[in-house]
């Protein structure tokens, strides 16, 4: 069996995970901005140091490269992209301006109101006009779409996003236009809103196709780039994009329609994490957390399965953009390692929102920073050892991060440094588990029936005060923890889905057509899987439909328990699925109600590995002391067991106060809690 | 500051995040399961943490016009009126004259008692009905003379639940009198679960916690939160401004209705007085305020024009706030039997509005422009029989398109603020979403240009939404529009944004003009065009920054004429600045 690798390029560090017969080994590279290539390569180059094979070779026996990388979502943010033409709906010129409306904060009017994504003066009207039953009420005048195709040329448009309302009903319109922007103008990517993102609400469904139509130039370089520098190299494998679904692409269909890989980049902790669950917790349930610089990500598996959302932004609720696009769902707060610890004039601590991030840092990182963060405080308190951090490849300055947390925190609270860092802990604490309960009540699990899953570098400080707060049945910090991406990448599926319109009642179902939007949907996954499913272990293909109660407007997905729904016990067992659903995320169900199904949805998938197979993960290790002092609460310093994660043998309690270390994670075990390794690898901690 | 008092804050940041966070969760469960449009597209409800003494202390995600006073009020009723209170408890609330905003917002009041049976705190949902049993099928009776005319069903602290269930009686009548009983019965739920979440939660947090302790915190949470609001006074200005404001004639008020709002700050002693007095006796029409939307619009103009958002908004922050009212005042405590309809919004805005140009007067830099009277028809009531359902009633508030931002001293105003009264919290509804719903179809939702108030920083332009009923089906329109005649005002040398407008488009396609208080019958080929007013511009448009107004003109906000005539930017054929002609129109405007 040959090589796999997977890569996930962040702000500061490119992890690179191979996974070879036996094991799986994570090699951490600096990221460089300016040319994301030459840090996979010098990841690479690690790996091939270590195995001792030069890096052609290496690269050569690799037969598939899962890529993760933040740099379309930068381009977004930053507005990086494609200069792009946005063709709507005659008398619907500010889609994109109005939006869906809202705001987060009543008092707070020092936020401008969001430039649209596309600019007013790149937005020109189609006229034509459908209906909600697509039923054609004004035709389509193809004069008014060649005026704006000249215009659009003439702005020197580099690609165009087509949302006409109701194209989820009849999407003819559309598709003519695409027709017409090829004669009219060869070359220029475009995207029918329709095709890519078949959702009600005409804003979502407009961003979406605009967004994804702005990153094709952008994204085809890139991947173009990549592909060769990686084949130059000698690579001569597969080349699969990680897509913000929580599953993997071939690169080439990622440039066809690159806004799938859009949220790439959290999408996969919840793919490692619902192992990690069923390996070392044996819980079909999971709260899975990741740790960065800035902020603290927070996704769910519920009973094996990772909840998605339509509703993710790009950017700050209200402030950024809302695609409609299935994702992950996953919460983020400011809540990371490099959160700086500041207090009001009311003499109110505050951690966050703002973040010295990667540059400057953490004070105790000696590069500039000079405001105290939640990694000074953990520095400060002994939770991280000075000089053994990150395996002693970097020496904290414990004496800076004391004197700014003094002058910034402790002395305007009247406490000592050490109490004013634990006061900041337990605040991140805090906003932490204000994340985990935000989602968890959005997707109806019960924390305290839960595994709380630790990842992420800095995750392991307070992991087990949050499970402890949440009342978590545990916590599972993985080998892993601090690249939980870039191995979720490498247990991902290649993975597919399709969605159609069509609304139908249950009362007044029409079994035929049902039957045909079924066969339709499972014909184009066969298609997936003819087209991209070769050396696949396994396929399947799952319908769903979008359902709600009648007059509700946010529909909630139901897995089809029987798809001949000719039967009417099928019927049945469906509507039941939707109470018992609505039940779990709301709390009340009206069991005497029809529903209503607006959409209907395929998942394909193609198991690249059995799960069975994932291999175990090597971690280095560092020199380190076996006890050290640590501050705690209601004690002070305390001198507390340290011990390696190799060498805890699988089954030896160890009881808190204690700290369990490698070279990428901290683990802090509060008092109270005992900590053992699972036969699998992970550290599994008993509140 | 003490010891105590710096560990007391820590513990304080730490459980303001957890009652915050209950709020939040209340919120949630009630816009993921409403069944109304108005609740789940248009998030015009309100969730609140209160003590058992009934003073506010977190309400996130609120519209302020519903919480900053008001639901104090309607708890401390609900406690007089049920002197024993039980676990399992719930009452049904709307009563005008008891604390609420208006009869369509519908209250649950749940009171929060622990094991020993000690009432500990309150939470209440507040929830904008699709239809509140009104004379005629809107929520918004602008034109009733009285009560009675209005025709809501009115719940003065009315028990709804004991021991966890249902009394029966009280939904029967709900649904026997309601135009959408099934609606109102899902939106019932959807208001039960956030209130009865918030129950649990808190239950659990004191028994965490301990309720004692609990008890301490929030009382250093309002000592905190005085301590902010004292602060940010002392930034301003100490003075005093009366700012009057103006609106339109009106049913029951046809010259129209005169607001004075009279503003003092007190810098050194950390205070603020808005006096409210000096103005109409109730008029017979819906627009009278009620004693909590008058005491909240006052009280959105301050927290508005201090720009410090992170102030908390509760009954501690208020202490360094007085609102002076009078019985049988058009904007003060209504006198029974004078309708309050329509008391969430229109004069609500004119006391809110001037409270901030006062603030912006006496302390330029603070406070902000007047916002853009509401509400056009694209904020109306539709309603009417949809052809493609067997022709079953639909009765529903829309948010089509109204934009009205005020400008302040920092930013330009929020495009789809609404009002200040909701803060922009309220979504506007997707095109689409309304089209499936209702046999309606949207033919228009364009900005229009020349329309914001210009600035240093310029108000939200206008919206022009034109929309009629679906082959087949007829629709009718409710609306209460102010702004036709008294635009939002600018402050600190800000101009005026542009009028409101109603229009019906006929089926010969000319135009006829609307009046201000209607409800528009609308014919199969017939369509009604809304524009919603503009808001104030703050500041002297000449000191714009030039590239804000080259952008203003690229995107089509201001005209290549009115970036000359307003601002003094003269843009030459190639669209750039024209550095001497601009120099010298700048120079003018502000000599």
């Amino acid at each position: 069996m040959g090589i796999r690798m997977s890569c996930d390029t962040g702000g500061t560090f490119t992890d690179l995970a191979v996974a070879t017969d036996h094991e799986i080994r994570i090699f951490k590279s600096l990221t460089t901005p300016h040319d994301p290539g030459e840090g996979i390569l010098n990841a690479i180059t690690l790996a091939a140091e270590h195995f001792g094979q030069d890096r052609a070779d290496l690269l050569a026996r690799v037969h598939s490269f899962m890529h993760a990388t933040t740099r379309s979502l930068n381009a977004v943010l930053t507005g990086n992209v494609a200069k792009t033409v946005f063709l709507t709906t005659k008398g619907h010129p500010d889609v994109l301006v109005i939006r869906e409306g809202g705001r987060s904060d009543p008092f707070n009017y020092s936020v401008p109101y969001p430039s649209p994504y596309i600019p007013r003066a790149q937005t020109f009207e189609i006229d034509e006009r459908i209906g909600p039953d697509g039923a054609i009420i004004e035709a389509l005048n193809e004069a008014s779409v060649c005026d704006a195709l000249a215009k659009a040329k003439s702005i020197g448009a580099e690609a165009i996003g087509v949302c006409l309302m109701w194209s989820i009903s009849n999407g003819a319109h559309e598709q003519r236009i695409g027709q017409l922007i090829e004669e009219v103008l060869p070359g220029v990517p475009y995207t029918l809103s329709h095709e890519l993102n078949p959702t009600l609400r005409e804003y979502r469904r407009a961003s979406a196709a605009c967004m994804d139509a702005s990153l094709k130039p952008t994204m085809q370089t890139y991947l173009g780039n990549l592909k060769s520098r990686l084949t130059g190299a000698g690579f001569k494998g597969r080349l699969l994009m990680v897509t913000s679904q929580g599953g993997v692409m071939d690169a080439d269909a990622v440039v066809g329609s690159p806004i799938h890989a859009l949220n790439s980049g959290p999408a996969m902790a919840p793919v490692a994490g619902r192992f990690y669950a069923k390996r070392d917790a044996k819980s079909q349930i999971a709260i899975v957390a990741d740790t960065g610089g800035t902020s603290y990500d927070v996704s769910i598996v519920r009973n094996g399965r990772i909840p998605r959302t339509k509703e993710t932004w790009i950017g700050q609720p209200f402030q950024g953009h809302m695609t409609g696009f299935p994702s992950v769902d996953v919460t983020s707060v400011g809540a990371g390692g490099g959160s700086i610890a500041w207090v009001d004039e009311g003499g109110l601590l505050h951690v966050g929102p703002q973040s010295a991030g990667s540059t400057p840092g953490p004070v105790s990182y000696g590069r500039g920073g000079s405001l105290p963060t939640v990694t000074d405080c953990a520095v400060i308190l002994g939770y991280l050892d000075p000089r053994f951090f990150l395996g002693g490849k970097m020496v904290l300055d414990l004496e800076n991060a004391r004197k700014a947390l003094d002058v910034n925190v402790a002395s305007k609270l009247g406490v000592s440094v050490e109490e004013a860092a634990l006061a900041v802990m337990a605040l991140t604490t805090e906003k932490m588990v204000g994340a985990i309960e935000e989602i968890s009540v959005n997707q109806g699990v019960d924390a305290s029936s839960a595994a709380l899953i630790g990842g992420g570098g800095a995750g392991g400080l307070n992991a087990v005060a949050v499970g402890q707060r949440l009342g978590c049945r545990s916590v599972l910090v993985p080998e892993t923890g601090a690249t939980l991406s870039a191995v979720g990448a490498l247990m991902s599926d290649l993975y597919g889905e399709f969605t159609m319109i069509r609304y139908m009642s249950s009362a007044g179902f029409d079994a035929v057509a049902a039957a045909d939007v079924i066969a339709e949907l499972k014909g184009r996954c066969q298609t997936f899987i003819d087209t991209y499913g070769q050396g696949a272990v396994s396929t399947s293909i799952e319908i769903a439909v979008e359902a709600r109660y009648p007059k509700q407007v946010w529909e909630i997905e139901i897995a089809v328990p029987d798809e001949d729904l000719s039967k009417a016990e099928a019927l049945a067992q469906l509507v039941q699925a939707f109470h018992a659903e609505h039940r779990t995320l709301f709390q009340i169900s009206d069991d005497q109600s029809g529903i209503e199904i607006i959409a209907w949805r395929a998942y394909v998938r193609c198991k690249l590995q059995n799960e069975a197979e994932h291999q175990p993960i090597v971690v280095e290790t560092a020199e380190h002391d076996l006890r050290r002092p640590i501050y705690l609460a209601g004690k002070g310093w305390t001198e507390v067991d340290v011990r390696r994660f190799d060498e805890m043998t699988p089954g030896e309690a160890l009881a808190g106060p204690a700290i369990v270390e490698s070279a990428v994670t901290t683990v802090v075990i509060d008092p109270g809690a005992t900590a053992q390794r699972s036969a699998g690898g992970g550290l599994v901690v008993q509140l | 500051m003490t010891k105590t008092d710096s560990q007391s804050g820590v513990q304080m940041a730490i459980l303001a995040s957890r009652i915050d966070a209950i709020a939040r969760k209340m919120a949630n469960t009630l816009f993921r399961t409403a069944r109304s449009g108005v609740l789940n597209s248009g998030h015009d409800f309100s969730c609140v943490v209160l003590t058992a003494d009934c003073r506010l202390i977190a309400g996130a995600v609120s519209l302020p016009a519903h919480v900053m006073a008001g639901p104090d009020e309607i708890a401390r009723y609900v406690s007089e009126m049920h002197p024993v209170l039980k676990r399992g408890d719930a009452f049904l609330h709307n009563s005008p004259y008891h604390g609420n905003s208006h009869a369509a917002d519908h209250c649950l009041v749940v009171p929060v008692i622990d094991d020993e049976g000690i009432h500990r705190y309150t939470v209440l949902a507040k929830a904008h009905q699709a239809d509140c049993g009104n004379s005629k099928p809107t929520t918004y009776i602008g034109d009733a003379e009285d009560v009675y005319q209005e025709g809501a069903l009115i719940f003065p602290a009315v028990q709804i639940q004991s021991d966890y269930k249902d009394i029966g009686d009280v939904i029967r009548m709900c649904q026997a009198r309601i135009r959408v009983p099934d609606i109102w019965w899902g939106d019932y739920l959807a208001s039960l679960g956030a209130v009865r979440i918030g129950e649990h939660e808190l239950l659990n947090l004191g028994k965490e916690v301990g309720w004692e302790k609990l008890a301490q915190h929030v009382e250093d949470w309002f000592d905190y939160s005085e301590r902010r609001i004292t602060a940010a006074i002392g930034r301003l200005n100490s003075g005093t401004a009366i700012v009057s404001s103006m609106h339109d004639p009106f049913p029951g008020a046809p010259d129209g209705i005169p607001v004075d709002v009279k503003v003092t700050v007190d810098a050194v002693a950390g205070r603020i007085e808005v006096d409210l007095r000096d103005n109409p006796d109730c008029l017979p029409c819906g627009l009278n305020l009620t004693e909590g939307t008058s005491r909240s619009a006052a009280l959105v103009g301050i927290f508005n024009a201090l720009g410090d958002h992170t102030i908390p908004a509760n009954a501690g922050s208020f202490r360094r706030l007085t609102v002076h009212l009078r019985e049988n005042c058009v904007v003060g405590i209504p006198r029974h039997p004078f309708s309050c309809s329509v008391a969430t919004t229109n004069l609500a805005d004119r006391v809110a509005s001037p409270v901030q140009v006062a603030i912006a007067q006496i302390s330029p830099g603070f406070g902000m422009a007047e916002g853009g009277p509401i509400f056009p028809p694209a904020g109306g009531v539709i309603s009417g029989r949809d052809p493609r359902r067997d022709n079953t009633v639909y009765v529903n508030q829309v948010h089509l398109g109204i934009t009205g931002g005020p400008a302040t001293p920092h930013q330009d105003g929020w495009l789809t603020l609404i009002h200040v009264g909701n803060a922009g919290l309220c979504r506007h509804d997707c095109v689409e979403v309304d089209e499936l719903s209702y046999p309606i179809t949207v033919w228009e939702r364009r900005i229009l240009t020349d329309t914001a108030g210009a600035g240093k920083f310029r108000g939200a332009p206008s919206v022009r939404v034109e929309f009629g009923p679906a082959e087949g089906a007829s629709l009718k329109v409710f609306y209460n529009a102010d702004g036709m005649i008294n635009a939002a005002q600018g402050a600190v040398g800000g101009l005026s944004g542009a009028p409101t407008g109603a229009l019906k488009r006929m089926e010969d396609g000319s135009l006829e003009a609307q009046p201000a208080c209607t409800g528009v019958a609308l014919s199969a080929k017939e369509r009604i065009i809304s524009i919603s007013s503009g808001g104030g511009g703050y500041g002297q448009p000449a000191e714009r920054d030039e590239a804000l107004v080259v952008g203003d003109v690229r995107e089509g906000y201001f005209s290549r004429e009115k970036a000359a005539e307003l601002f003094g930017v003269i843009l030459g054929e190639d669209g750039g600045v024209d550095r001497t002609a601009t120099d010298n129109a700048r120079r003018a405007l502000l000599a």
